[in-house]
């Protein structure tokens, strides 16, 4: 680790510079090269970066600081993050924690004298059925123990290599392995757009990243939004803790993602597609590259596709830098633009004034990956299974208290209780259904449904048995938001604090009936205003504690 | 706003609203009287949503809305006071009071805080959400200009907007996210180690106390109250169209230029001077160094003179070239600023007239202007052999040693500027306004080198077409005719001929924003590369709305500002720069070789420096 020369600097960036387009959205994929060769982005390098790109350098450090993965001071060669989530920490992570402030000596925020290590927390990094998780620069290892970690710290102290590989998470049987590669794809290419859209509509498919928005029904907005040009983004963004079913989907059918964004881009008349990824997934980029090439060579991408004249699609993969919150869509939007991820105002939504103000059309990882198999197999076959207003199956990510975590295809309208049996959870106090932004349901009400009817998701399922406590959870959740929240809207900056300490003070058995019923009201108000979803769920958990867990506070 | 002229019906809190299609909510309801309650909203700024105070109930919709940033749609029911609106915005504003330190008695903005104002109107009666005690930030004030205080920061953005949208500047951004959110200059320096220009549109634009000016009334009153200093003030015109807001007069009521003149001595000034004296000696140099390019260029050939010529009055606008565009300085015209003039002009003509050892005199000026006190320092303005002007004191900060002295400035009688330097022109008054010193030019030109009056060309010698306050103008004005060679500038020019129907262009931009668009079209060579000289202010709206002015600010404001500057121009004996009797005076007596001599470059004119957006 040295503090590098100015002359250093623009030899970097100079061939930098051949790399990129020297345009504003190249800002991102530049700081994370210039950090990924000094280990963080010295301020002359942001300053010529600024020029470079025609941006105030005070902008270029606004959106340094911003994501979590991107450093403006020397850190550590090797920078170690331990994985905070809820799983990670009923899995004993606070425990490796400890271990390794003892062997490093230093504490959890902090860089070794050497500039050897830094060891920090991290939001969940995805694989949560092998908590908890670590990550050194840009490897991820699971299942860490104390030991475990000890070790590794040796070895890179030594120089020695570390090796990690994720294993697969356990699944049932998947609809995706029986889908035949780009059998989709091109049945979609038999049709036209807009039978494309009417087949999607007819399968009920709705966003399966959490919000459940009707798929056909967003097409067909994008397809008649005006614009000369027209993206696809495909949101893999995966940060909702608990949620690991698009790392999955990605290490076992990522081309049937592509296919699924390659028929969207045929169904809405666009010609480029961009797969967002969280930082956390850069490990896998050369494998997402591979498939990208040869898709490619098979003509299933890049020009006259599968010899339609007049269609035209590509992909091109983009990293995000460390932000929860650019899983929501128009922060997600402003990131691949280059700025600081902070969610628009909606109306206008993305359908119509999307990336750089074109429609665009964005979904969910495994949206796209059933798309393929919707067109292969019918949209009878995906309408026939679930409920009423849940069409289909969906992947369930399930961890904490039970016997077998893993990945779940399961036909909407399963019960809380089924889900109890199926992984095989002993004692179970609660269980959290879509992620800390969605609902922790009391045992007494097992009986409810996984469906858009009664508790939506985006996947993620966190089970708890009898051992924890209500308020561990509830702060660790709050805690997350905070760090988690943009801070550019004051409901969200200000209001998960309060509602932080206010759950320190219920704990304390020093909350007051009038201080009480003041969060309710803040609660509301967070949900009315927030500029997003972050800021409109994260009150959930409060009034989740307050509404369904009151006898057992 | 719609282009086609549709227009969209809906109704407000029961009333029908019809407004053009995308009219804001909040506009709508302002057409029809009903004002909702905003805090990060600016109109000079484009809508961010951002404190979400001004959220209304519309039918159908099921969160609240931002009504700054939604565009009224046909037939929307809309409530802006429903109970459940009135409640979440009473939480906003306890969530930002709850963040929010600093005791409002000593509050530099405890008049007019907008914070305070909603916390009144929204009825936050007490803390819900809790109060901080102790401060997180450190206050920052080691400049020259500004004080930040980020305890109380809203996180508005105003400041990082202004900074980027009105000036082109960017000199904040937004480190770090959610609690930790601070506007902060790059890599966290203090705003004056950046590219900043020290305009001060942060401060006119911040709703709250976060941002001020570095108060130096205290170091004016030291000098007064120090017997053996001899301390004179001069006071520019912009503050005296807005002085009068900072004791309870609305923008526009009353010009207090005679009023501030009996203030400012009864505060215990030696000598209050006028520093529309050196506007018109200013326009005499500038004009003088325009001729004499323009001769180089036309006559001579010679290729190096770099033209347009830019104006060099705004030390905002020259810090912004030194940063941004270094390569055009050779464009500036090397005279100096009125400001500097003064300075110097009175710690060597006035000092050796008087008989009164410069070392002695304490130079005031009072100016519209927080860039000033940036400008009064550099290394450069020393050509006296002693720094020019000593203190810079902003009217706000003027306003504030008249309060102390126990006045109501519009209550004090009228009084005189003082001799020598008391006489004014209409021409160094409008130097205030955006497009003023190119008019006081004008005037100035056209009787120089035709021999006509300005009133033969324009109506009562109002140059209306470089007045106004489009972002940036082009105005033309053909030499039918030509006239003797005045005696005062006889050393530079035997006759006109060459000027003999020639065009003179010229151009006008205000707000650095402006200026960089004006900047790049010349580099582009488009119309403004045509023009010989532009007029450039750093403000938006010239010194009238510049940083030291009283808050708030906005286009009214400016309009009601520039209302009183032009009206006051109207009733001056003399109205031309050229005619002051005071600057005739001064050539005859001191700068005996007439404009741009060599004793006029020594005192009146000074140089740059290129200084780039890369700072180590």
């Amino acid at each position: 680790m040295y503090i590098p020369n100015h002359d250093d600097i623009n030899k970097f960036l100079s061939e930098a510079e051949q790399q990129h387009a020297m345009e504003r959205k190249s800002i991102i994929p530049l700081l994370q090269a210039t950090q990924r060769k000094y280990g963080f982005v010295p301020e002359y390098a942001m300053q010529k970066i600024g020029v470079m790109l025609g941006i105030s350098s005070a902008e270029v450090y606004g959106v340094a600081t911003f994501y979590s993965f991107i450093e403006v001071e020397p850190k550590g060669k090797y920078h170690i993050a331990l994985s905070i989530d809820m799983p990670s920490k009923m899995a004993g992570v606070d425990d490796v924690a400890k271990r390794l402030e003892k062997d490093l000596g230093i504490k959890m925020g902090e860089t070794t004298y050497d500039l050897m290590f830094s060891l920090e927390w991290t939001g969940c990094v995805g694989i949560s059925d092998m908590s908890p998780a670590m990550i050194i620069n840009e490897k991820i290892f699971p299942s860490i123990t104390p030991e475990k970690a000890s070790e590794i710290v040796k070895k890179l102290r030594h120089g020695e290599p570390v090796e990690t590989e994720i294993p697969q998470s356990f699944t049932n049987d998947l609809s995706f392995d029986q889908v035949e590669k780009n059998s989709g794809l091109k049945n979609a290419l038999e049709l036209s757009p807009e039978e494309v859209r009417n087949l999607v509509k007819d399968s009920g498919l709705r966003g399966h990243g959490g919000a459940g928005f009707p798929t056909g029904m967003k097409w067909d907005f994008c397809a008649n939004a005006e614009g000369d040009k027209k993206y696809v983004v495909c949101n893999a963004d995966e940060g909702e803790p608990g949620c690991f079913k698009d790392m999955l989907i990605f290490s076992r059918f990522a081309d049937k993602v592509i296919e699924g964004m390659t028929v969207a881009g045929y169904a809405v008349g666009a010609d480029e597609g961009i797969l967002y990824l969280r930082w956390e997934y850069a490990f896998m980029k050369e494998k997402l590259e591979e498939i990208l090439e040869e898709k490619r060579a098979a003509n299933m991408l890049g020009n006259k596709i599968c010899g339609k004249d007049d269609f035209n699609f590509d992909i091109r993969l983009y990293f995000g830098a460390g932000a929860y919150v650019c899983g929501e869509e128009t922060a997600l939007i402003e990131s691949i633009e280059g700025h600081r991820g902070e969610p628009r105002n909606k109306p206008p939504f993305p359908v119509t004034d999307g990336l750089f103000g074109k429609p665009t059309n964005v979904n969910n990882v495994e949206t796209f990956a059933w798309v393929p198999c919707i067109l292969a197999k019918g949209s009878e076959w995906y309408n026939s299974a679930g409920t009423e207003n849940s069409k289909g199956y969906k992947l369930f990510s399930i961890s904490g208290d039970c016997n077998k975590p893993g990945v779940f295809e399961l036909a909407w309208g399963m019960s809380l209780n089924d889900i109890v049996e199926l992984v095989d959870a002993k004692d179970p106090k609660a269980i959290q259904i879509g992620g800390y932004s969605g609902q922790l349901v009391p045992k007494k009400d097992f009986d409810r449904v996984l469906s858009y009817e009664d508790l939506a998701t985006g996947g993620s399922v966190i089970i708890f048995d009898k051992s924890r406590n209500l308020y561990d959870i509830a702060e660790n959740y709050l805690e997350f938001f905070i760090e988690e929240s943009c801070g550019q809207c004051t409901p969200c900056r200000w209001g998960n604090t309060a509602l932080l300490n206010h759950v320190e003070k219920m704990r304390q058995g020093k909350a007051t009936r009038k201080e009480t019923k003041d969060i309710e009201t803040l609660s509301e108000t967070m949900v009315l205003t927030s500029k997003c979803g972050l800021g409109q769920t994260s009150p959930n958990i409060v009034k989740n504690l307050m509404n369904d867990f009151a006898d057992q506070l | 706003m719609s282009e086609d002229g549709k227009m969209v019906t809906a109704t407000i809190d029961n009333i029908e609203v019809n407004v053009p299609e995308g009219t804001t909510i909040l506009n709508a309801a302002k057409s029809v009287g009903i004002k909702i309650p905003t805090l990060c909203h600016h109109d000079d700024l484009k809508p961010k949503g951002l404190c979400r105070i001004c959220v209304v109930e519309i039918e159908g919709y099921r969160n609240l809305q931002t009504s700054c940033t939604l565009p009224l749609s046909e037939g929307m029911v809309i409530n802006t006071n429903s109970h459940q609106v009135r409640r979440a915005r009473r939480d906003l504003v306890d969530l930002e009071l709850s963040n929010h330190t600093g005791t409002c008695y000593t509050c530099n903005r405890s008049r007019n805080c907008t914070l305070r104002e909603l916390a009144d109107e929204c009825g936050v009666t007490e803390f819900r959400f809790g109060e901080k005690q102790k401060a997180d930030h450190e206050i920052e004030d080691s400049g020259l200009f500004i004080v930040r205080d980020m305890n109380k920061c809203i996180q508005c953005r105003n400041c990082e907007r202004a900074c980027k949208e009105l000036q082109a500047v960017g000199a904040y951004g937004i480190k770090d996210r959610s609690n930790k959110i601070k506007i902060a200059a790059f890599a966290d320096k203090e705003l004056e180690e950046t590219v900043c220009i020290n305009c001060g549109q942060c401060i006119t634009h911040c709703p709250t106390g976060a941002l001020s000016v570095k108060d130096e009334t205290e170091k004016v009153w030291d000098a007064i109250e120090n017997p053996k200093k001899h301390v004179v003030i001069q006071t520019a015109p912009a503050p005296r169209s807005a002085i009068g807001e900072c004791f309870g007069n609305d923008p526009g009521e009353e010009a207090m230029t005679f009023q501030l003149a009996t203030a400012l001595r009864r505060c215990g000034f030696d000598k209050v001077f006028d520093t529309t004296f050196t506007a018109d000696l200013t326009i005499i140099e500038e004009a003088t160094e325009l001729l004499i390019r323009l001769k180089k260029a036309l006559v001579d050939k010679d290729e190096s003179i770099a033209l347009p010529q830019f104006t060099s009055c705004s030390p905002g606008w020259i810090k912004y070239l030194e940063h941004f565009k270094p390569e055009m300085i050779p464009n500036v015209s090397s005279a100096k600023s009125p400001q500097q003039m003064f300075g110097a002009v009175i710690k060597t003509y006035y000092a050796q007239k008087n008989n009164i050892n410069p070392d002695d005199i304490v130079s005031v000026a009072l100016m519209p202007c927080v860039a000033k006190k940036f400008e009064c320092s550099r290394p450069e303005m020393t050509d006296s052999g002693y720094k020019d002007v000593d203190i810079v004191l902003t009217t706000e900060e003027a306003a504030q040693m008249i309060k102390e002295a126990g006045m109501d400035l519009r209550k004090v009688p009228k009084s005189e500027y003082d001799a020598p330097f008391g006489a004014s022109t209409g021409s160094g008054v409008i130097f205030g306004a955006t497009g003023g010193v190119m008019e006081a030019a004008l005037r100035t030109a056209i009787e120089l080198i035709t021999g006509l009056k300005a009133e033969d060309l324009f109506e009562h010698a109002n140059i209306t077409p470089v007045r106004g306050f489009e972002g940036s103008r082009i105005a033309e004005v053909t030499i039918d005719k030509v006239g003797a060679v005045p005696e005062i500038l006889k050393a530079h020019f035997n006759d006109w001929e060459w000027l003999k129907g020639a065009t003179l262009k010229v151009g006008v931009a205000h707000g650095t924003a402006n200026a960089n668009k004006v900047l790049a079209d010349i580099e582009a060579g488009g119309p403004f590369s045509e023009c010989h000289f532009i007029e450039f202010m750093g403000c938006p709206g010239g010194c009238l709305a510049g940083g030291g002015m009283p808050r708030p600010v906005n286009m009214d404001v400016r309009e009601a500002r520039a209302k009183i500057l032009y009206d006051e121009d109207m009733h001056y004996e003399y109205r031309k720069s050229h005619e002051n009797p005071e600057v005739a005076h001064l050539y005859q007596e001191f700068f005996t070789e007439g404009p741009c001599s060599h004793k006029a470059h020594d005192l009146l004119h000074t140089h740059y420096t290129a200084r780039g957006v890369i700072i180590d």
